[in-house]
């Protein structure tokens, strides 16, 4: 038997077959679902924790947007400050940071703190709005290509393969300009352009699931292809599932925020990260904190996203190579 | 082992054939697969060759043993027999009705009566799942029971099966090899079947536990009057195990027999050489018996041979082997029950590996009267 020196070495190494060991003596053994197991192992990453500590403030922020900026700041995102307090300088100019507007204002007079918070609101419900329907209209196109195979295969992967095949801008600028620029339209481009590719990778892992004993052993029990599908393949998904729509997210929030910025997503006067870095373009000689605050909330945002997803991978395949520099 | 007799609810159709008769009967069975080239417009260029007319009986409460080398189509035998797989060709009888390529709700009912239990204890159950829904699901599948009344049933069958039932709420990963195999078998026999076809049970596990394995599935079918169909690789488990022995080469039985008859009196030439592959115990015995070295390799199924398809590689080959099948049918004074698909059968005490083939076989010499190499 090999020393267990402390419950915390060996949580780091336990495979799943070694959870019963890991409980002490005098605690109940307890089987732990694979999902619990991550979950510890991602506890011990640091870089993990802390991305999902920003994502959870990012999150508490959108929710309570209008509490924060009303009561905290007092400057609502869409009132332009023209006289007590003044939004822009005597020359028309914005204000940099100072006591009144802390992130400054923008050429309007807005207050940008006010904004960059409000934009929060859009940024998150884009990113998870549009992943979630990616992922769900994925996952259902996945696997059922993947299980079903044959002809139903041929025409969903194929169908798959035009959709990555669009490019995206065009498409994006042309079905803006036929419907009005909305919040509604931005999700929906979105998540238009991204289910294939979680199909994709869901099919993917399909095939292989598909092709395990426990299977044929549900088949052979009498199963139906919907009962196995639902019961037997899509446990098996939720991993890879789970990494990938944490990677989405960020990239929806990108998408977003460059249609945004071409004038294409959200319509002003709503504030969204996109459309104050549009705005801020024209002044970044003479205010690059204009430029800079809506920039650096949506590299912090994308960053956790990613960060998180890759703990996630991380924690979820433990048979994977660890990143052995986080500690 | 619990002696409290049958525990598990059993809910299966009423059985017409009783201990001894005919239970399963394999017509004439073809499994070839196709094999396809092109991507959108797929085209067939071959057809594997797996299963290549079977005739098989399995009596009730016997053990039919399955042997024969890695991919002779015993494998898809089994998943043919238990509807896995739809034939390409013969017919499936299953205590006298016709089960072929019966469509999955009519199936159903005999799903029942025919499970399976699968080589590999680590790919057979769905690592995501808890044990006790593993083992719960044949009962969920057919509506049997739900509730505290399935987990009733459940920690029962684990009882049965030697697996404590408070392990109910475990994953897969936190059982062993053998643990694993348990938890199979009770899947297996959660709706009471009467035939159940055992894929390579033990080859995955550790020798030790093998026994262990075995001995279960003994007790189990004294205890709930089972058949079983048996495959394995391994002779002397198959030896132990079986009642009767059925050996395949490339998707045909060649010879077929009462356990004892087959072991003391092989007649197929390639029986006799897979039965002198077996290890001795005895290192005396073991350097005076003489090896049968089959010489070149087994043949593709894309593209098998014709007449006997063992005739490229049989030593006693001759013209009529080339052109021939020959009928599974009892030679020299054998019982009926001993049935051989050779032209030339090995009788008792002839030397095969002084055999000369009567005819040319690819990587063979002629005159093969080389000595054999240790090869």
């Amino acid at each position: 038997m090999i020393p267990l020196n402390t419950p915390d070495e060996l949580g780091v190494h336990a495979a799943p077959s070694a959870a019963p060991a890991s409980a002490a003596p005098d605690k109940k053994i307890e089987g732990r679902a694979p999902l619990q197991l991550a979950w510890a192992r991602l506890k011990k990453d640091r870089v993990s924790m802390i991305s999902l500590g920003v994502i959870f403030a990012l999150i508490l922020i959108a929710v309570f947007a209008s509490l924060i900026t009303d009561k905290l700041i007092g400057h609502a995102p869409n009132v332009q400050y023209r006289d007590e307090p003044n939004g822009l300088q005597s020359n028309g100019l914005p204000f940099g940071p100072n006591g009144t507007f802390w992130l400054g204002t923008d050429s309007l007079g807005r207050d940008i703190l006010s904004r960059i918070i409000h934009g929060t609101r859009v940024s998150l419900l884009v990113g998870v709005a549009a992943t979630s329907i990616a992922v769900t209209i994925g996952v259902t196109v996945g696997t059922a290509a993947g299980y079903l195979g044959g002809a139903v295969d041929t025409i969903l992967s194929r169908t798959m393969d035009v959709f990555l095949s669009f490019p995206f801008l065009l498409f994006a600028i042309s079905l803006v300009s036929v419907y009005q620029p909305s919040l509604k339209i931005s999700i929906f481009v979105i998540a238009f352009f991204t289910w294939a590719s979680v199909g994709r990778i869901v099919r993917g892992q399909v095939l292989s699931i598909r092709e395990k004993e426990y299977i044929e052993a549900a088949r052979s029990l009498g199963a139906g292809d919907i009962r196995i599908m639902a019961i037997d393949v899509l446990p098996n998904l939720i991993a890879p599932v789970i990494v990938y729509a944490t990677l989405l997210i960020p990239t929806a929030i990108v998408f977003e925020a460059t249609l945004s910025f071409l004038g294409m997503g959200v319509v002003p006067p709503t504030p969204t990260w996109g459309n104050m870095i549009t705005d801020s373009v024209s002044y970044y000689e003479q205010l690059p904190t204009f430029l800079l605050f809506p920039s650096l909330a949506l590299f912090v945002t994308t960053l956790a996203f990613n960060l998180l997803g890759d703990g996630l991978r991380d924690a979820l395949d433990p048979r994977a190579a660890r990143v052995l520099a986080r500690k | 082992m619990s002696g409290a007799g049958p525990t598990v609810d059993h809910a299966g159709r009423t059985i017409n054939t009783k201990p001894g008769e005919v239970l399963l009967k394999v017509e004439g069975a073809v499994k070839h697969f196709p094999i396809k080239q092109g991507i959108l417009f797929q085209k067939e260029v071959g057809r594997v060759h797996a299963v290549d007319g079977v005739d098989l009986e399995v009596r009730s409460g016997e053990t039919l043993g399955l042997v024969g080398e890695t991919g002779c189509g015993k494998s898809t035998l089994a998943r043919v027999i238990t509807g896995l797989h739809p034939l390409t060709g013969g017919r499936v009888l299953f205590d006298g009705q016709d089960i072929t390529n019966l469509p999955r709700r009519a199936m159903r009912p005999y799903r029942r009566d025919i499970q399976m239990i699968f080589q590999d204890p680590y790919g057979s159950l769905n690592p995501r799942r808890r044990v006790g829904s593993i083992i719960g699901d044949p009962y969920d599948i057919h509506e049997i029971s739900k509730g505290d009344v399935r987990k009733k049933q459940v920690q029962e069958l684990m009882e049965v099966v030697g697996l404590n039932p408070e392990h109910y709420n475990r994953f897969p990963a936190e059982f062993s090899g053998g643990q694993r195999q348990r938890i199979g078998v009770a899947r297996a026999l959660a709706l009471r079947p009467k035939l159940i076809v055992c894929d390579e049970p033990v080859s995955a596990l550790d020798v030790s536990i093998q026994a262990q394995v075995i001995n279960l599935l003994d007790d189990l079918q004294k205890e709930f009057g089972l058949t079983y169909i048996f495959i394995a690789h391994d002779l002397s488990v198959v030896r132990h195990v079986s009642d009767r022995v059925a050996v395949m080469y490339l998707g045909k039985i060649v010879e077929i027999a009462p356990v004892d008859e087959i072991f003391q009196h092989p007649r197929h030439p390639y029986t006799n050489a897979l039965l002198s592959a077996v290890p001795v115990p005895d290192p005396d015995r073991s350097d005076t018996r003489q090896r049968i070295i089959l010489r070149g390799d087994v043949p593709s199924p894309v593209n098998p041979p014709s007449g006997c398809p063992f005739h490229p590689r049989c030593p006693k080959a001759q013209a009529i082997c080339v052109d021939h099948m020959p009928p599974l049918e009892s030679a020299f004074n054998d019982a009926a029950t001993h049935d051989k698909a050779c032209h030339f059968p090995v009788a008792d005490g002839e030397n095969l590996a002084n055999a000369v083939p009567g005819i040319e076989q690819p990587g063979v010499a002629p005159t093969a009267l080389q000595p054999s190499s240790k090869a």
